[in-house]
């Protein structure tokens, strides 16, 4: 019986990671090439979750193709908030003046969704959330095979793009030494771009899976974001791998501490191994330490 | 060169000994022992990358030595926070200009005086009389240092907006306000014209007459054989050679590898 | 961010001590007359509530805007400081007064505490840290219910007690005029408090932590001790804004220290301009008012204050200091040509 409950929690857990390994992913990689925080990064799955609970309900193509349009609506957020926001405050070389500004940006986004959607909470049901397969006393919905298989192919894809393709090489160039991305041959100012359209893309499609999760109100995002900082913190700020182990241990505390404890204290235990972290390996948990160049 | 430079008897000033330091898999220091006496002038010299930085940094403190000691008027430092080494009398300029950008040139100076401030703490929140004579004492010797490095026109320009020069000669005022026995100096003739090099020169000499000891970290061969009474020649963070600036242009090794051509 | 340069000497170092007073001056003229303008009890409310915002604008501007350390979790050390004092006055009978001393000390230590990683921690890392210890705080006060009583919120908190002398009360702080000058009263002592503090050699020591941390070293100053220092002092002032917060609304809510309470004091103080202590003061009566002036527009007050903030950030970084500053420079230039 309880090794069922843990296996059953374990593929909650998975779930719930891997979507947040989606949101996570775009902070470190926004993080990794530009040293900045969108904080309307949660918004952005807000948004997605909304654009495919519309679209599924209003043009009825059902919900693979909604994924598809959050994460249009995610990666055109991308493209947007970089032009209006971080590529002109960029020669202010601040690191909180686009935190900020991303802030009210975020404080504008969620009221103007709660001006149009309203406050109270939609149940987003899709053809999947019914089938259910059982497989030696567990239960696993259609919903969540296709959450755990569209994002492990999503991160897959991600992960060869960073590794084997020539923008993905020059991405990482540019997270690690700005300069030598110059030196590449490529615009460095493209590959921003590129990098927020990819980052809320994730966002988004990210929101399009959590909405049948989360209780979905125009202010969903915000407590998905605060995990996915914590996440990003764990994992090591600008770190992929670690983000992606980070992501899946979240999840599973999550669950297991929904099971076993008590789902208010999720976050209190997210965020003390959070300043755990911080107080032991302020760095994350794969990458090494280094001594700043004077 | 001069009487303390060479024969000074007892302890030197600073004292090094096997010290290391290794970033990754480079070795940036290492074995590195010296002496600098009381009063002298110390250079060292070298190609890019040969440690000269790193050397300076674990005198002063940003880093902490892998192996190896460092005493400073026998005192062992090793292990002290780069901050107390102030309060010892070490203080340093920085090859890549670090000085606080928002605040203006007197500022950056008056920041300097940390560690010599004489007000009781309640004057911190009550403003009384030893509080202004503070304040006015301050202010003034940071425009005495100011127009040491010729920069009293410049007191109100806030440090981002000086040109590079006048930046390398606010860092080294701002370094004189700890009140330094021992005065690291990292490349301060680096992007600087013959006339600026010129009156660096001239201060780095009225500075030992005041009887600081100094050590200087530079490319501008010129400069360091005017100025130094020793000299110390790194290579891939090793000594290569160490003695007077006549020995040093002599030494064949040293030739080969760094002076080349440039001095004979 | 050479434009904040100018504002802070124009409203910080450059006024003289006669300036000063004069200015002090009227603030206090200000603080006695705004309550006999305003005396409906709508717009009297909204004056203590911007004696409290000012109070914990001027204290994040302490720690974000001089010591430069990236705090969002300013909100912890408000609810702190609220839930501390009222505990003890509701469970244990405590005097307002001397939990009114515990409930700040109670939030200044907890600054002190979260500084210790801060000491070790820069900019985005102190940031999300301080963000997650917010999120912590708020959801333990929702969370220990056998305590807190959890979302149902703790009803009936008493005012400070009357002040009397001698038999005859001079004060009685259920009047709400007598209660904002009292909030606005200790604001102003904080403001100039600080005011003094940021004028003496700790003001060029915090800036130059906030400047450059391996330099301010080289210049023998401590700056983990300072950074410390300035946690400490800018959380006991939210600690104390929170003891006044509990006693006049009279009812805590966890949700009134949500992280989007520390997002709004935040604002207040960028909108103010950061950095200087006068601009935040301005920024947290600014943004206090302006959501009650917008109220007609419904869900949509909220889009417009994020929209203010967002272009006062591209526009004018240094803020209403910033503004005030160009146009003092522009009056003064005039003046001399
Ligand atoms: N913080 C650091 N992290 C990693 N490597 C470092 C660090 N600091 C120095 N190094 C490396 O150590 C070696 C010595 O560097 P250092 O800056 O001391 O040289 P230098 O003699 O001052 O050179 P230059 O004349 O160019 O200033 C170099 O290979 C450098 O790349
Ligand atoms: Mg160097």
């Amino acid at each position: 019986m309880t090794t069922t409950i843990v296996l059953q929690q374990a593929i909650n857990g998975i779930v719930l990671g891997s979507l947040y390994v989606l949101v996570a992913l775009g902070l470190t990689l926004i993080y990794g090439v530009l040293v900045q925080i969108n904080f309307a990064h949660a918004d952005f799955v807000t948004l997605g979750a909304f654009a495919a609970y519309f679209f599924m309900h209003l043009v009825g193509l059902g919900y693979i193709p909604s994924i598809a349009v959050a994460l249009i609506v995610g990666a055109a957020m991308g493209w947007l908030i970089n032009a209006s926001i971080f590529t002109p405050l960029r020669r202010k070389n601040n690191e909180l003046l686009p935190l900020i500004a991303t802030i009210g940006v975020s404080v504008m986004m969620q009221n103007l969704m709660l001006a149009w959607f309203g406050p109270i909470p939609y149940a987003f049901e899709t053809e999947f959330s019914r089938h259910v397969i059982r497989f030696a006393g567990i239960f696993v919905s259609w919903q969540n095979v296709i959450i755990i298989v569209v994002s492990a192919l999503t991160i897959a894809l991600l992960y060869v793009f960073m590794k084997f393709t020539f923008l993905g090489k020059a991405l990482r160039a540019v997270s690690q030494d700005r300069e030598t991305a110059g030196l590449m041959g490529i615009n460095p100012n493209f590959l921003i771009m590129l990098t927020f359209v990819i980052a809320s893309a994730l966002a988004g499609m990210g929101g399009a899976m959590l909405a049948p999760v989360l209780v979905l109100t125009p202010f969903a995002g915000t407590s998905v974001i605060v995990k996915a900082f914590a996440i990003v913190i764990i994992g090591g700020f600008g770190n992929v791998e670690g983000t992606i182990l980070a992501g899946l241990i979240v999840g599973l505390i999550e669950s297991y501490t929904t099971q076993f404890l008590n789902p208010g204290l999720i976050d209190i235990v997210v965020f003390a191994l959070l300043l755990l972290m911080l107080a032991i390996r302020p760095t994350g948990l794969i990458s090494e330490r280094r001594e700043e160049n004077v | 060169m001069s009487a303390t430079a060479d024969g000074a008897a007892g302890e030197p000033l600073l004292r090094t000994q096997e010290l290391q330091k290794n970033f990754g898999g480079v070795k940036a220091v290492s074995e590195i022992s010296f002496d600098v006496p009381m009063g002298a002038i110390f250079a060292v010299i070298g190609p890019n990358g040969a440690g000269k930085s790193t050397l300076i940094n674990l005198i002063s403190g940003v880093y902490r030595p892998d192996a190896g000691s460092l005493s400073f008027d026998g005192v062992d430092l090793s292990t002290m926070p780069a901050h107390l080494r102030v309060r010892f009398g070490i203080a340093r300029t920085f090859q890549k200009i670090r000085l606080f950008r928002q605040l203006t040139a007197l500022d950056n100076v008056i920041a300097g005086f940390h560690v010599h401030h004489k007000i009781p703490a309640w004057q911190y929140l009550v403003h009384g009389a030893a509080f202004t004579a503070d304040r006015r004492r301050c202010r003034d010797q940071a425009m005495q240092l100011l127009e040491f490095v010729g920069m009293s026109g410049r007191a109100h320009v806030p440090a981002g907006s000086l040109s590079y020069g006048e930046q390398r000669m606010l860092e080294l005022a701002r370094a004189l306000a700890t009140k330094p026995r021992l005065l690291l100096i990292d490349e301060p003739a680096a992007g600087l014209n013959a006339a600026e090099v010129d009156g660096l020169l001239d201060r780095i000499r009225s500075l030992r007459h005041g009887g600081t000891t100094v050590i200087l970290v530079e490319h501008n061969m010129d400069l360091v054989m005017n100025v130094a009474d020793r000299i110390m020649v790194m290579e891939y963070g090793r000594r290569l050679f160490e003695g007077t600036p006549a020995e040093v242009q002599k030494n064949p090794a040293v030739i080969a590898a760094y002076l080349g051509g440039e001095l004979l | 961010m050479s434009e904040t340069v100018f504002a802070q000497q124009w409203l910080g170092k450059a006024t003289s001590s006669r300036a000063r007073f004069l200015g002090y001056l009227t603030a206090v003229a200000v603080i006695v007359t705004l309550p006999l303008v305003f005396n409906d009890t709508y717009w009297r409310t909204n004056l203590t509530v911007c004696a409290i915002n000012v109070l914990l604008a001027i204290g994040l501007d302490f720690i974000l805007g001089y010591a430069g350390q990236l705090n969002l979790g300013h909100s912890a050390f408000y609810g702190l400081g609220a839930y501390v004092s009222t505990l003890l006055i509701v469970k244990l009978a405590v005097p307002f007064w001397l939990a009114f001393v515990a409930g700040v000390a109670f939030a200044g230590l907890a600054g002190t505490f979260l500084s210790l990683f801060a000491v070790r921690l820069r900019g985005h890392y102190l940031a999300i840290a301080s963000l997650g210890f917010a999120v912590i705080v708020h959801q333990i006060l929702l969370n220990w219910i056998s305590l807190t009583q959890g979302p149902l919120g703790i009803y009936g908190i008493a005012p400070p007690p009357a002040l009397v002398v001698d038999g005859t009360v001079i004060a009685d702080f259920r009047n709400l005029t007598a209660f904002f000058y009292l909030v606005a009263g200790f604001a102003l002592l904080s403001f100039l408090l600080l005011s003094q503090l940021v004028r003496s050699p700790v003001g060029e020591t915090l800036t130059a932590i906030r400047e450059d941390e391996v330099s301010a070293a080289s210049l023998g100053i401590n700056a983990a001790a300072w950074k410390v220092f300035a946690f400490g002092v800018g959380s006991a002032i939210a600690g104390a804004a929170g003891c006044f917060y509990a006693s006049f609304v009279g009812t805590l809510v966890p949700d009134a220290f949500f992280i989007t309470e520390a997002f709004n004091i935040l604002a207040m103080v960028i909108v103010g301009g950061m950095g200087t202590l006068i601009g935040p003061v301005f920024g947290a009566v600014l943004l206090t008012i302006l959501p009650e002036v917008l109220r007609g527009l419904g869900d949509l007050r909220l889009v417009v204050y994020g929209a203010a903030l967002t272009f006062v950030v591209l526009f004018i970084p240094g803020g209403m200091a910033q503004a005030a500053n160009a146009v003092g420079e522009r009056l003064w230039r005039r003046r001399s040509a």
